[in-house]
């Protein structure tokens, strides 16, 4: 993928995948690249997976939590093992919401047994066993991985000294906290072994550099992955049985984890992230009033964002393609979105509906208010702020920055000017030579959007003018004109080039890092498959959860 | 509405409050005495407080009497009436025999990287190149995808690591929230590309404060829920052996993350119940603007010596805050905030200029604030702000996104520095980027500056030279000796 980004920059501009500076020499790839599977960094749980984990784990409490620090995002993605070095404010909120979640478990006797798995510890033997039971299951879940005799031991000493200090019930509690504070429950080391045994014939070529991931070790990343969360009883014990080895074993447990309701959590995170859905929660848009865009109210960006996520989660969850996702009209709407569609609201108060939006108006995210005015500034579209969301999010190309002083605020008709459409405005703010560079591709594509104001409503006529969307696909295996978002959704829906960046994202996400040169064979592999499928997502999950990359460690990473 | 928490102060925690006082000298010596010492004391904190935007020029420079253009140049603030000062100084008035604008500082590394991300490729837009480089002076760290990102350990940061202690976090950092979309924030860094995180609830900060408050009550019965918080030591304590046992089994990368985890485990460890420390209020009021809440917060965090280095990032307001229609947004203004500032299509509106010139007064009553709270507390003979470094920077020159001519101003630690004085510095040296306007000594010296004052032996900070565009080399080494006291 690398070198074709990297002959792709050398017209373009700057490939997601390829590093700043731009070569066009594609280097010979060398045995490493051959065996096509990149580095297993350290990954610290993302404050999604660490929420969703503490949920899963123990969903009978829902203590009222601090906020923790944000992620550091990167390409658009929060959970980047690159960006995941400690600090002392996320110490302290982890040791406080394990505090909370401790005593919301032990919150009374009864909740003690439960957690125990305890009835009686009314003696020092009975309160040993009990001890060593709860190490052991909490260790189980919480460590997704069976505790060594040793490591058991340790935490047996510890909660004898907290009992002979307090009492049983506040020793289990003091447990409970350390365990939720341990490298081994927020981080995910990955123990590595010798690939003797239960690695795949497909592996073959790889085995003598590469090894299996260990299978608990596998577990996890089937679990942090499918779910963004901890592995469940069933995975836990597959990998008790070592039946995480091959590719068929491995498959299997995917499917079933895909057809859990779990699997709803990463198919919205993943389009979340990628997309950049979330920036319509942004302060800018948040703020927005009736007066500025008469359509909104101060509950429009968490309606938009929930009709995302129902419309990622429903499309995809039982077998969408990405081609529904960009080209489907089924909607999830609530009040305030049918307001923006032009749709009956739904009769149950508060809730949402399923709807057929308008045909000829809607068709896929890209025609929804969250990524419509997500990439407007209040009270005006932004073309090229749409544009770059194309390029940047669905094509993983990095548009060329703006020269420096360039002015990037609205620009807006002069007294004497008459009535201007937005597209006017933008193309005499970009007509200068040094600006078409970059502005002839976002502007060609974000024209294309002129018929959704920067509420996302549908509208024929700008300021008494008739709307102009127009636009050009440059630079992809689909290039044409268009005539709005419709037909600019088609296209992109049938592009390989799209697909392409769907796998990378995909990869990206599954990884928590960004994908190498050696993995360019598997990008060649999970594009063509996804192709193949005609943009099935699941397939692609189930695709790169199969792969070396996935179920290996390279050498490099011991 | 007000919360507060009481406190018993122990008596070795009071000493240990007082030996702050010993511990920087300023125990026994009133201002007139430290004036004369021989000895220069180093603050005992530092403040960095952060506006983004960039300030207009015309809005907060001021002319200084038969100051030559071509070199230093400054001018006694001490007499001046309160309309004789800038517009965004105005509100800095009573204090105008403690603070020291200064003209001409330019962000020097930042044009540096910009003249070289335009010959290799990268993200050089100039609000996120600003952004990282303000507080790290160094080249940016390029993610393909991703805005630019700090390359290196902000100034902050590094302070943070020198002067953090058991009982005293080594930095916070406040105010406007990180928003993941936005190229405003972040301006601390822990590392390269990683951001310090930044609390924007006054009411969570003051919570952070006191998380190192250990509850106890000495010959008196205590319940279980204070023998089980009197835990929280020993169970942290298990928890860093958890880590100190993993650490050695990983490869390099992870082993340093979880080192790196691991010291901050302990460093809570050994904080907790060491600190606050007596001498401060333990309250917090919640009324008020959140910027000014956050301002009794460092003093909070000062008099208490819960910290010694704070980062504030002032928000942006919503336009209506400050008067202007709430369609409009202080980014549009600032790029038609200056006559003249021409790129693509920009065009001048005088009423961005006087938005973005009530923006920089509204920042500047936002910093008065901090003075104020600062002065507030006694210490010794003198205040708190007696000896903490105020540092008020913004990561643009100009609002139409120049990185030459940043506002610069330094308030408290008069022992070090030379206040009461409007100071200009020449623009005489190769701006790195072709056909800009020529610049004067980059931020990095000023930071070098900083850190002397703080005690710190440092003569260079982030990037050490940079190429003009004629070909020059730009030293950034040194300190800026001309803000010093002689």
């Amino acid at each position: 993928m690398a070198w074709v980004s990297r002959l792709l920059a050398c017209t373009i501009g700057v490939s997601i995948t390829g590093v700043g500076a731009i070569g066009c020499d594609a280097a010979e790839p060398t045995e490493t690249a051959r065996a096509g599977v990149g580095p297993s960094p350290l990954r610290r749980m993302s404050n999604g997976e660490y929420l969703n984990a503490l949920h899963d784990l123990f969903p009978e409490v829902s203590p009222v939590l601090p906020a923790l620090p944000n992620d550091t995002v990167v390409a658009g993605f929060e959970n980047a093992a690159e960006a995941q070095q400690p600090s002392d404010l996320r110490i302290a909120r982890y040791e406080t919401i394990a505090n909370l979640y401790a005593a919301a478990m032990t919150r009374d006797t009864a909740s003690v047994k439960a957690v125990v798995g305890c009835d009686d510890w009314s003696t020092p033997d009975l309160a040993e066993g009990c001890a060593s039971k709860l190490i052991e299951r909490m260790g189980r879940r919480l460590f997704r991985r069976p505790i060594p005799l040793e490591e058991r031991g340790r935490y047996a000493q510890r909660f004898q000294g907290w009992r002979a200090a307090i009492d049983f019930e506040a020793a289990v509690r003091l447990t409970l906290s350390a365990m939720l504070q341990a490298p081994s429950f927020l981080y995910r080391p990955e123990p590595w072994r010798s690939a003797t045994n239960g690695a795949s014939s497909s592996t073959s070529s790889s085995s003598n550099s590469s090894t299996r991931v260990e299978p608990y070790a596998m577990a996890s990343r089937l679990s942090f992955f499918l779910w963004e969360s901890v592995p469940d009883e069933a995975l836990l014990d597959a990998a008790a049985k070592d039946e995480l080895a091959t590719e068929l074993q491995v498959r299997s447990q995917a499917e079933r984890m895909l057809a859990d309701g779990r699997a709803r959590r990463t198919l919205w995170s993943f389009h979340r992230q990628w997309l950049g859905l979330g920036r319509i929660l942004d302060e800018e848009h948040t703020f927005r009033t009736p007066q500025i865009d008469p359509r909104w109210s101060p509950t429009t960006p968490v309606s938009a964002t929930t009709e995302s996520r129902l419309f990622v989660e429903n499309v995809l969850a039982p077998k969408g393609t990405l081609r529904d996702l960009l080209t489907s009209r089924r909607a999830w709407v609530d009040a305030d979105m049918a307001r923006i569609y032009g749709v009956a609201p739904p009769t149950n108060t508060g809730g949402f509906a399923e709807v057929l939006l308008p045909e000829g108006q809607r068709a896929g995210l890209l025609t929804r208010v969250a990524f419509l005015a997500g990439l407007s500034h209040r009270g005006g579209t932004s073309p090229p702020i749409r544009g770059n969301g194309i390029e940047l999010r669905l094509l993983c190309r990095l548009p060329l920055s703006p020269p420096p002083g360039a002015d990037l605020s609205m620009p807006t008709a002069g007294p004497s000017d008459g009535p201007k459409t937005t597209r006017a405005l933008f193309e005499l703010r970009t007509a200068p030579g040094k600006c078409q560079s970059c502005h002839a591709g976002l502007n060609g594509l974000g024209f294309g959007f002129e018929h959704y104001d920067a509420a996302g409503a549908f509208r024929t006529q700008e300021n008494g003018l008739p709307v102009d969307a127009h636009g050009a696909l440059f630079g992809t295996d689909v290039d044409r004109e268009f005539d709005g978002a419709l037909e600019l959704s088609g296209a992109l829906a049938r592009s390989e080039v799209v697909g392409r960046c769907a796998a990378t994202q995909w990869l990206r996400y599954a990884t928590g890092r960004a994908p190498q040169d050696v993995e360019e064979p598997l990008l060649e592999a999970l594009t063509t498959r996804f192709r193949a499928s005609d943009g099935d997502v699941r397939a692609l999950m189930l695709a790169i959860v199969t792969s070396d990359t996935f179920r290996l460690r390279s050498p490099e990473t011991r | 509405m007000s919360m507060s928490m009481s406190m018993k102060i122990r008596r070795r925690q009071l000493l240990k409050a007082l030996g702050l006082g010993a511990l920087s000298g300023l125990a026994v010596q009133g201002s007139e005495e430290r004036a004369r010492a021989d000895v220069v004391t180093p603050p005992a904190r530092i403040v960095f407080f952060v506006t983004p935007h960039g300030l207009v020029p015309n809005s907060w420079t001021m002319p200084i009497p038969n100051g030559a253009s071509d070199r230093f140049a400054e001018r006694e603030l001490a007499g001046l009436r309160e309309e004789e000062l800038s517009t965004v100084l105005r509100p800095l008035h009573s204090f105008r025999d403690r603070i020291l604008p200064i003209e001409g500082i330019s962000h020097t590394s930042a044009l540096a990287d910009i003249a070289e991300l335009a010959r290799t490729g990268g993200d050089l837009n100039n609000h996120s190149v600003g952004v990282a480089h303000l507080l790290t002076g160094t080249r940016a760290l390029q993610r393909p995808g991703s805005p630019c990102s700090g390359g290196a350990r902000s100034l902050d940061q590094e302070l943070a690591l020198r002067t953090g202690a058991p009982g005293r976090f080594g930095s916070r950092v406040y105010g406007f929230d990180y928003v993941p979309n936005a190229t405003v924030a972040p301006f601390s860094f822990l590392g390269p590309g990683q951001a310090t995180p930044i609390v924007a609830d006054p009411k969570a900060a003051y919570a952070d404060l006191m998380g190192y408050y250990v509850p106890v009550a000495k010959g008196e019965p205590r319940d279980r829920e204070a023998l089980i918080a009197a835990m929280r030591p020993s169970v942290l304590g298990a928890v860093g052996r958890e880590y100190e046992l993993l650490a050695p089994t990983l490869d390099e990368d992870g082993r340093k993350k979880l080192e790196e985890h691991r010291r901050l485990v302990r460093e809570l460890e050994a904080s907790l119940g060491a600190g606050p420390q007596a001498s401060c209020d333990p309250s917090f009021d919640q009324t008020g603007h959140e910027v000014t809440q956050l301002m009794r917060l460092v003093k909070l965090a000062f008099a208490c010596d819960l910290t010694r280095v704070v980062t504030v990032v002032a928000p942006v307001p919503q336009c209506p805050e400050l008067g202007y229609p709430a369609e409009a947004t202080m980014h549009g203004y600032a790029h038609q905030s200056i006559a003249g500032a021409t790129s693509c299509g920009t065009t001048f509106d005088p009423v961005a200029e006087r938005a973005m010139t009530d923006l920089g007064v509204w920042y500047a009553k936002h910093f008065a604030t901090l003075l104020r709270e600062l002065d507030s507390v006694q210490e010794g003979t003198g205040t708190l702000l007696d000896r903490t470094l105020v540092v008020w920077l913004t990561e643009l020159g100009t609002p139409t996104h120049a990185h030459h001519d940043g506002f610069t101003l330094l308030a408290g630690a008069q022992d070090f520095f030379k206040l009461g004085r409007y100071v200009r510095y020449p623009r005489t040296l190769s701006n790195p980027i072709p056909d800009y306007p020529r610049i004067g000594p980059g931020h990095n010296r000023l930071y070098v500056s900083l850190l002397q004052a703080m005690g710190q032996s440092d003569v260079t900070f982030g990037m050490t030279a940079a190429r003009g565009a004629d070909g020059s080399e730009i030293s950034l080494r040194g300190p800026l000796t001309e803000l010093h006291r002689g």
